[in-house]
């Protein structure tokens, strides 16, 4: 037994040993690897990403989507072909339906000089009426522009860390899985936040390049559609749809692919041009062979290459008009 | 600003405590307590400033009156000292009416005469029910001259003072103004502040990770169910007396050993009640200083057991029933308040008539009486508490489906085979907690005894580091079940 005072010298140095500790590899956590704070790791990756390397006032253009936008739309080729997308961002993470999509752009007004946002999608995207629960656009907003109170961010921090199994794997596959630009995975970003597939031969994952999606569609998806082309016409943001490639063979094989292809087309066309928006089948002006693709509608690092390409030549002559 | 968060545990409690001790120092004693209102001020302010002026005005009425009512005997009124009492006392209760009761009785008015009154809607403010108790006693005492002349400043540090103001527990005067006036208590104590560290982070851990465990469970068979089979409800149920319990007790633990780093003795609150063998032993366990508040300003003012034992029946019954509506407007705790008062009626005969009951029996019968009764303390509403209940004693018993070729034969008689429950088919470790919990309530010193037993040595810091390591769950921050009364 010692006296009171060496007992609490002890125990103070101990507690800020562990408290030391924790922050230390917090920190280091949260600059080297995406912070744990929501339930997937691309959303957490982009937060992360934007948190750290974009300006907001810098972006005039938010690409936006599933990972048919974060693979498919490469913002650096989108700045360097275009004359008016400037500064852009690709906000896309994996697998969210056109509802999630309406609930992420509310964090738009974080960037002040916004002046387009380019939804790229297909017909899959269109098949569910899932939403993110408990989705905070104030919180997520000052988030990322690196803005919350900093007890907040302290807070957030500590909760993020608190299981150190789970970062340490985190860290793990990282390295492993989402840094390999060869696989579906692939989360280490270009300078706009879009992250090109350089999956070729052996790298192609059978089940997906031979499978097409369900032709699902959901009357939900597309009224958020709708909500999403009128608020841009509302804030005087140019909206614009980009249809995606989908891999010809599957669509020729699948008469019910090739159906709901078409009809969600002219759909999205009708749908989005009434309140402003402008649409663009990519899949119909290059027709691209499956040299292009990484599986049956996501595009290899060539293949969104090209759509890029069209995308900005598409935007500019839209907007010379 | 709840104990269990990073504001409170890394800056308002560290801050607090060194200017409060550095102001002290320096021989600032009166701004060393200015500072501690202030402070406590600003702890109650976090959640909503909004709720500052009620406690505000609540203080200065309530000091002014009980003032008055200490100088009576030395000064002519137009009134007499009753008069006066009684209106402290109707103004405060008032108060509290009106913030916590209004939006009941209009309800209920609605109800008996087809009516259509607006609700107030008003939000009930934070710890309104607690130092509304707190200075009635004072006014009480204050009328029957048991009170001290105590300047606002010190009436303000009783009332305000951070560790009880927000869910007790319920202090008297006598026992917080002397330790406020001691001169030993103003200096920094070793002893103290390591005691008070254990105690803090036994709190800490009982409500970050035991009650917000079973929190989950709760809440899942309470509000997210529509119906529950046998084992579900009485897992639903035994969650819910579990977190009660271990929320309230390690909010209590946290303000006990918070209140000892400022070398603050606060009263004891929780003596394990889950051990007690009969209502009245739960009822000396369980929120100690609620029922001494109902035994010192109600029961015995209404005549105790000093007038017949009809009328002690009816007391003990009446000051239950008030204690039920006390925790909260529903008639969910009207109903629990009189199950607690006819419980303690029936015990009261029992004694009276001699009965003894075996020791084992009466405490099972004690620990299935409360966790029942507080099925309609957590329920929103009866229908929720009758859909647990129904659960309970009639739901369907569902064998495992491993256990078919033993249980077989119990097909005929209804059973049903399946997974034993839909509702918390992932919660793979239930049942180890249902067993750890039993161990600790039954087995374990309680907090007040580690207390005791405390000393500075590598097992109590052992035990305070393991403990403080709860801070990794904070992320569970959930509000004290007990904020809301």
């Amino acid at each position: 037994m010692f006296s009171s005072k060496m007992y609490l010298k002890i125990l103070f140095f101990i507690l800020g040993m562990i408290v030391t500790t924790t922050v230390a590899y917090s920190y280091y956590f949260s600059k080297n690897y995406p912070l744990p704070i929501t339930n997937r790791i691309s959303f957490d990756a982009k937060l992360q990403f934007i948190r750290e390397n974009i300006d907001p006032s810098k972006i005039d253009t938010i690409v936006v989507g599933s990972s048919l936008a974060l693979n498919n739309v490469q913002g650096g080729v989108l700045e360097e072909e275009s004359k008016t997308c400037k500064g852009v961002l690709n906000l896309s993470m994996w697998s969210i339906g056109a509802p999630q999509v309406e609930q992420l752009l509310e964090v738009s007004d974080a960037f002040p000089n916004l002046k387009r946002i380019i939804y790229s999608g297909q017909f899959s995207d269109f098949g569910n009426k899932l939403v993110f629960k408990d989705f905070d656009s104030n919180f997520i907003q000052k988030y990322m522009t690196n803005t919350l109170n900093p007890i907040v961010y302290s807070d957030l921090l500590l909760n993020a860390c608190k299981d150190v199994s789970f970062c340490l794997k985190r860290q793990e596959e990282w390295k492993s899985n989402y840094g390999m630009n060869n696989k579906f995975a692939y989360l280490k970003f270009d300078h706009t936040g879009s992250a090109p597939l350089h999956i070729y031969g052996k790298d192609i994952v059978k089940e997906r390049w031979k499978n097409p999606h369900a032709p699902v569609q959901i009357p939900e998806a597309f009224q958020a559609l709708i909500r999403i082309a009128k608020k841009a016409s509302n804030d005087k943001i140019k909206f614009y749809f980009i249809q995606q490639p989908y891999r010809q063979p599957l669509i020729d094989a699948h008469p019910g692919v090739k159906l709901v292809m078409k009809k969600f087309a002219k759909n999205v066309n009708l749908l989005i041009s009434k309140e402003g928006g402008k649409f663009f089948n990519l899949h119909e002006k290059l027709h691209l062979t499956d040299d292009y693709f990484a599986d049956r509608s996501h595009l290899n690092d060539k293949g969104s290459k090209i759509g890029s390409k069209e995308i900005a030549k598409f935007i500019d002559e839209s907007e010379k008009k | 600003m709840l104990f269990n968060s990073y504001e409170f545990i890394f800056f308002f409690l560290p801050i607090t405590f060194f200017i409060y001790f550095y102001l002290n120092k320096k021989r600032l004693t009166e701004a060393s307590k200015g500072f501690l209102v202030f402070a406590s001020l600003f702890f109650y302010s976090w959640w909503d400033i909004a709720y500052l002026p009620l406690i505000l005005v609540s203080m200065l009425f309530n000091y002014t009156v009980g003032r008055e009512l200490s100088q009576h005997t030395q000064k002519r009124r137009a009134y007499s000292s009753k008069t006066l009492l009684g209106m402290g006392i109707i103004f405060n209760l008032g108060l509290l009416g009106y913030f916590k009761y209004s939006d009941f009785f209009i309800m209920n008015i609605n109800k008996a005469f087809d009516g259509h009154i607006s609700l107030l809607n008003l939000a009930l403010p934070l710890a309104i029910s607690f130092y509304t108790f707190q200075q009635i006693a004072y006014l009480v005492d204050s009328y029957r001259n048991e009170t001290k002349e105590y300047d606002f400043l010190n009436y303000a540090v009783f009332v305000t003072f951070f560790p009880q103001l927000i869910a007790g527990p319920i202090v008297h005067h006598a026992e917080m103004m002397p330790q406020f006036a001691q001169l030993k208590n103003k200096v920094k104590n070793y002893y103290n502040i390591a005691l008070g560290l254990f105690i803090f982070s036994m709190g800490l851990f009982k409500k970050v990770v035991i009650a917000d465990t079973f929190a989950i469970w709760a809440t899942k068979g309470f509000d997210a169910a529509t119906e529950l089979n046998m084992l579900e409800a009485w897992a639903t149920s035994l969650s819910y007396t579990f977190q009660l319990y271990f929320d309230f007790s390690g909010y209590t633990d946290m303000a006990i050993g918070i209140a000892l780093l400022f070398n603050i003795k606060l009263p004891m609150n929780f003596f394990s009640p889950y051990k007690a063998t009969s209502i009245q032993d739960f009822w000396r366990r369980w929120h100690i200083t609620l029922s001494r508040f109902l035994k010192d300003y109600l029961y015995i003012p209404l005549g105790g057991n000093r007038r017949g034992e009809i009328r002690t029946y009816t007391n003990l019954f009446t000051t239950f029933l008030l204690g039920g509506i006390w925790h909260g407007a529903g008639w969910t705790f009207v109903l629990w308040g009189a199950l607690h008062g006819f419980a303690l009626v029936i015990h009261r005969i029992w004694q009276k008539l001699g009965f003894k009951m075996n020791v084992v029996i009466a405490w099972f019968i004690t620990f299935n009486f409360i966790n029942i009764t507080w099925v309609f303390f957590r329920a929103v509403n009866f229908e929720s508490a009758v859909k647990v209940l129904k659960g309970m004693f009639m739901g369907p018993l569902i064998i495992p489906s491993s256990m078919i070729n033993y249980f077989e034969s119990l097909k005929e008689f209804g059973f049903k085979m399946g997974h034993w429950s839909k509702l918390y088919q992932h919660e793979t470790y239930m049942g180890l907690w249902f067993i750890a919990a039993f161990v600790v309530i039954l087995l374990f010193s309680n907090s007040m005894q580690w207390k005791n037993k405390f000393k500075p040595n590598f097992f109590y810091m052992g035990l305070t580091i393991l403990f403080f390591l709860s801070i990794f769950l904070l992320h569970r921050k959930s509000e004290f079940i007990y904020f809301n009364f």
